[in-house]
C-alpha cells in the first residue's frame, strides 16, 4: 500500500515486467500486424506493401475459411464436452466411496501426459484395422469406424482424444469449486426437503458458475490454439477436414514462407481469440457482480 | 613495449586459430528419419570411428520438418548446420536462393553418378556446377505380385486402365488381398502417388511456359482414373504413407502398388520380414496415352552455404557417396545407390534382383518441375487431390481450385 503513495516506486517496481511485456508481447504483435499488410517471404527485408491484399486472399481461399470453421467447431465441441465431463467427474469424486483416491489418480493420469504422447496413443487406438476401438467394436459384432479418414468424423475423433486429455483439468477446477461450497447450505436444503436435483440446481450450480466460466474460458482459448494433436494425428487431413487456424498459419509461414499472408491469418486468429476471451471475461465479471 | 604488443598479437592469432580449429572439429548433419535415417546413422558411426576427434551431431527428421529446419537455418543465416540431406524437389529452391555451397569450388566430389540424379544435383540442371552429391537413387517403380497374377492368368498391366481391371479381378478372387495401394495422405505422398498417372495421361502441373496447367482434360482424366483406384485399395488408404504401403506389400495384403520406391524394397526378399519373398516384381510404371515416365526421387547431400565447417562437411559427403560406402549402405539398409557402376555389382544384383530394371528406370527418370516454388505447389495440389479422394470436392472443382492457387504461387 505504501508503494501506491509513491508513484516513482511503483514505476520502478513495474518497469521490468512492463519492459518484458513490451519486448516479448507488444513488439512481436506489432511486427505481425505490420507484416500482414506486406508481401514478404522473410521479414521486413525485401517486403512490399500490399495494403489489404493478404486479407482479401485469405477470405477468397477455401483453406482459410475451412480452417476457421474447424477451429471454432472444435473449440465449441471440445470445451462443452470437457466442462460437462469435468463436472460429472467432480460431482462423482466429491462423494465418499471406496477407492475414491485411486480413481482420482486414474482420472488425472491423462492430464499429465504430453500432447504428442496422447496423440500417439489415440492414433494407435483409432487405427482402422488393428486399433483398440475398432477391435472392441468388432468383438461386439459392430462395424469398425473410420475414425481418422472420414472427413465427417475426423475432427470429432480428435476432439474425443482432447476430452480424454483435458477433462481432468476441468475436473480439478470444478472439484475445487465444489469443495468451497459450505456444507451447511446442503444441510439446510435437506431439512427443507429438497431432493438431489433441486440441491444441484439451486445451490451447486449457481455457486459453481464462476468456476465453470473459468474452466470454459481456459479450455476455449487452449482449444482455439489446437496444433500439435492435429499435426500428429492427421496432419490436417483428410482433405482439409481437420486443419485448424494454428496449422494453417504454420503452413503458410514455415512451409510456404508466405510471411505476409501468414501474418494476416495470425492477426485474424488473435482478433477472434481476443474477442472470445473478452466475452468470457465480461460474463465472468457479471456473474461475480451478482 | 614492443614485446608485450607482439606477445598479445601472437596470443590473439593463436586464439583465432584455436577457435577455427575448434569449429573445424564439429559437424552438424541434418537428415531424414526412417530408412534413410538408418543409412545416414551408419555412415556417421563409420565416419566417427575414422575421425574420433570430430564432434558430430545428427538431426533425424521426417521430410516436412527437415525442409523447415534447413530453410529456416538458411533464411536466418543461423550457421547451425553443416551437412544437409535434401529431396531433389527442394533443390531448385535451395540452389536458386544460394542456400547450398558450390561443391566444385570446395574441392569437388568424385564419382560417376546415374545421369538423372547427377543432373538435378547441378544448377543449372545438368550443366552447372555441383551443389549436391546424390546419395539415394530412388525412382518411382510399379510393384505387382507376380505369383497372384500368374495364379489368375493375368498379365502384368501396361496401362492404368489395366491396373484397375487386374485389381478388380484379384480383389474379387483373393479374399483378404486388396487390388492396389498408393499413398493417400495429403501433401507430398499423394502428389507423388498421382504424378505417374498424370504423366501417363499426358497431363502437366506446370506447362512449358511456366504456367499452371492442371485445368486440362488430360489432368481430369488422370484424376478420375486415380479416384477409380480408391475402391480397389484397402480402407483407410487416405491415411497411408510409405510405411503402410511397404508393410502391406511385405505382408501380402495388396496385389499391386501404384508407386513403390526402391528405398522401400530392401527387405522384400528378406524371409524374416517378408511373406512374399521372390514374388514381387518391380517395373517401370504403366503408361496410358503416353509411355511410362518413371519419376525421379533422389535424395542428396549438400553443404549449407553458411556452414562454419564446410571443408569437414565436404569430406563427410565424399565419404558417404564413395563406392565402398554406397555399396555398404545398399547391403546393410537396402537404400539404392547413385553410382551407376554399383547397379552391375554382382553382390548387389544377387541381393536385389530388380537392380538392372531399376538402373534403366533411373537413367530414363523424369524429375519433377524444376521451379523454386515447388514446395508450395506440391502442398496446394496435395490438399486438393486429397479433398477429391475423400469426396470433399468433385475432380473438376479440385483441379480448378488447385490450378488457381498454383498460378498465384508461381506468380508470387
Amino acid at each position: 500500500m505504501r508503494a501506491l503513495n509513491r508513484p516513482w516506486l511503483l514505476l520502478v517496481l513495474l518497469a521490468p515486467a512492463a519492459a518484458l511485456f513490451l519486448l516479448l508481447t507488444v513488439y512481436p504483435l506489432a511486427r505481425v500486424f505490420l507484416l500482414s499488410f506486406a508481401a514478404s517471404d522473410h521479414g521486413f527485408e525485401g517486403a512490399r506493401f500490399v495494403g489489404l491484399e493478404n486479407y482479401a486472399e485469405l477470405l477468397q481461399g477455401r483453406s482459410f475459411r475451412r480452417a476457421a470453421w474447424n477451429t471454432a467447431f472444435f473449440a465449441l465441441v471440445a470445451t462443452v464436452a470437457e466442462v460437462l465431463v469435468g463436472l460429472g467427474l467432480a460431482l462423482l469424486l466429491d462423494r465418499a466411496f471406496a477407492f475414491r483416491r485411486a480413481l482420482t489418480l486414474v482420472v488425472l493420469a491423462p492430464y499429465v501426459l504430453s500432447t504428442i504422447v496422447v496423440a500417439a496413443i489415440w492414433r494407435a487406438w483409432f487405427h482402422y484395422d488393428v486399433g483398440f476401438l475398432n477391435n472392441t467394436l468388432r468383438a461386439l459384432g459392430l462395424d469398425g469406424v473410420p475414425w481418422l479418414f472420414d472427413p465427417n468424423i475426423a475432427l470429432l475423433s480428435i476432439a474425443l482424444a482432447d476430452v480424454w486429455q483435458n477433462a481432468p483439468f476441468c475436473f480439478l477446477i470444478l472439484y475445487a469449486g465444489l469443495r468451497s461450497v459450505p456444507p451447511e447450505l446442503y444441510e439446510a436444503a435437506r431439512i427443507d426437503g429438497a431432493g438431489a436435483w433441486l440441491r444441484f440446481r439451486d445451490i451447486t450450480l449457481p455457486l459453481l458458475l464462476p468456476y465453470l466460466f473459468v474452466a470454459a474460458l481456459m479450455r476455449t482459448l487452449d482449444a482455439f490454439k489446437l496444433f500439435d494433436k492435429v499435426y500428429a494425428m492427421t496432419g490436417g487431413g483428410p482433405g482439409n477436414a481437420t486443419e485448424t487456424l494454428s496449422m494453417h498459419v504454420h503452413r503458410l509461414a514455415f512451409r510456404f514462407f508466405d510471411i505476409g499472408l501468414a501474418s494476416a491469418a495470425a492477426v485474424a486468429m488473435i482478433l477472434v481469440a481476443g474477442t472470445l476471451g473478452a466475452a468470457y471475461a465480461v460474463q465472468l465479471l457479471r456473474s461475480e457482480a451478482r | 613495449m614492443r614485446k608485450p604488443i607482439a606477445a598479445l598479437a601472437v596470443a590473439a592469432a593463436l586464439a583465432v586459430g584455436a577457435v577455427d580449429a575448434q569449429a573445424q572439429d564439429r559437424l552438424v548433419i541434418a537428415g531424414r528419419d526412417a530408412a534413410f535415417g538408418t543409412a545416414l546413422a551408419r555412415m556417421v558411426e563409420a565416419y566417427q570411428q575414422r575421425n574420433p576427434s570430430v564432434r558430430i551431431e545428427r538431426l533425424e527428421l521426417p521430410g516436412g520438418p527437415l525442409y523447415e529446419r534447413i530453410a529456416l537455418n538458411a533464411r536466418e543465416r543461423a550457421r547451425a548446420l553443416d551437412v544437409v540431406m535434401l529431396d531433389d524437389i527442394w533443390a531448385p529452391e535451395f540452389m536458386a536462393n544460394n542456400w547450398l555451397a558450390d561443391l566444385d569450388r570446395l574441392g569437388g566430389v568424385p564419382g560417376t553418378f546415374v545421369k538423372s540424379a547427377d543432373a538435378v544435383s547441378r544448377n543449372p540442371v545438368g550443366t552447372g556446377p555441383r551443389f549436391a552429391a546424390p546419395m539415394v537413387g530412388n525412382v518411382a517403380m510399379f510393384a505387382y505380385r507376380a505369383d497372384l497374377l500368374a495364379k489368375h492368368g493375368l498379365q502384368a498391366p501396361r496401362s492404368w486402365t489395366e491396373v484397375a481391371a487386374v485389381a478388380r479381378t484379384i480383389q474379387e478372387r483373393e479374399p483378404g488381398v486388396a487390388g492396389v495401394a498408393f499413398r493417400g495422405i495429403r501433401g507430398n505422398p499423394i502428389v507423388t502417388g498421382f504424378l505417374p498417372i498424370l504423366g501417363a495421361f499426358g497431363g502437366e502441373i506446370i506447362d512449358s511456359q511456366g504456367r499452371a496447367a492442371l485445368d486440362s482434360p488430360a489432368a481430369l482424366a488422370a484424376l478420375e482414373q486415380f479416384l477409380a483406384l480408391r475402391p480397389l485399395a484397402p480402407r483407410g488408404v487416405e491415411t497411408w504413407n510409405a510405411t503402410e504401403v511397404r508393410e502391406a506389400m511385405e505382408q501380402g495384403r495388396i496385389a499391386m502398388s501404384a508407386e513403390f520406391w526402391p528405398g522401400w524394397a530392401g527387405t522384400l526378399d528378406d524371409a524374416s520380414r517378408s511373406r512374399v519373398v521372390g514374388n514381387v516384381n518391380l517395373v517401370s510404371p504403366p503408361g496410358q496415352t503416353r509411355g511410362p515416365a518413371p519419376m525421379l526421387g533422389a535424395w542428396m547431400l549438400g553443404v549449407a552455404a553458411d556452414s562454419p565447417n564446410a571443408a569437414r562437411a565436404l569430406d563427410f559427403i565424399r565419404f558417404v557417396v564413395s563406392a565402398e560406402n554406397q555399396k555398404r549402405i545398399a547391403i546393410e539398409t537396402g537404400n539404392p545407390p547413385t553410382l551407376a557402376a554399383l547397379y552391375a555389382d554382382a553382390d548387389l544384383v544377387r541381393q536385389f534382383r530388380w537392380y538392372p530394371a531399376q538402373l534403366q528406370a533411373l537413367e530414363n527418370a523424369v524429375a519433377r518441375p524444376r521451379i523454386a516454388q515447388w514446395n508450395r505447389v506440391e502442398a496446394i495440389l496435395g490438399e486438393h487431390l486429397q479433398m477429391a479422394l475423400v469426396g470433399q470436392a468433385q475432380p473438376r472443382e479440385a483441379l480448378a481450385e488447385a490450378n488457381r492457387e498454383i498460378q498465384r504461387a508461381i506468380a508470387r
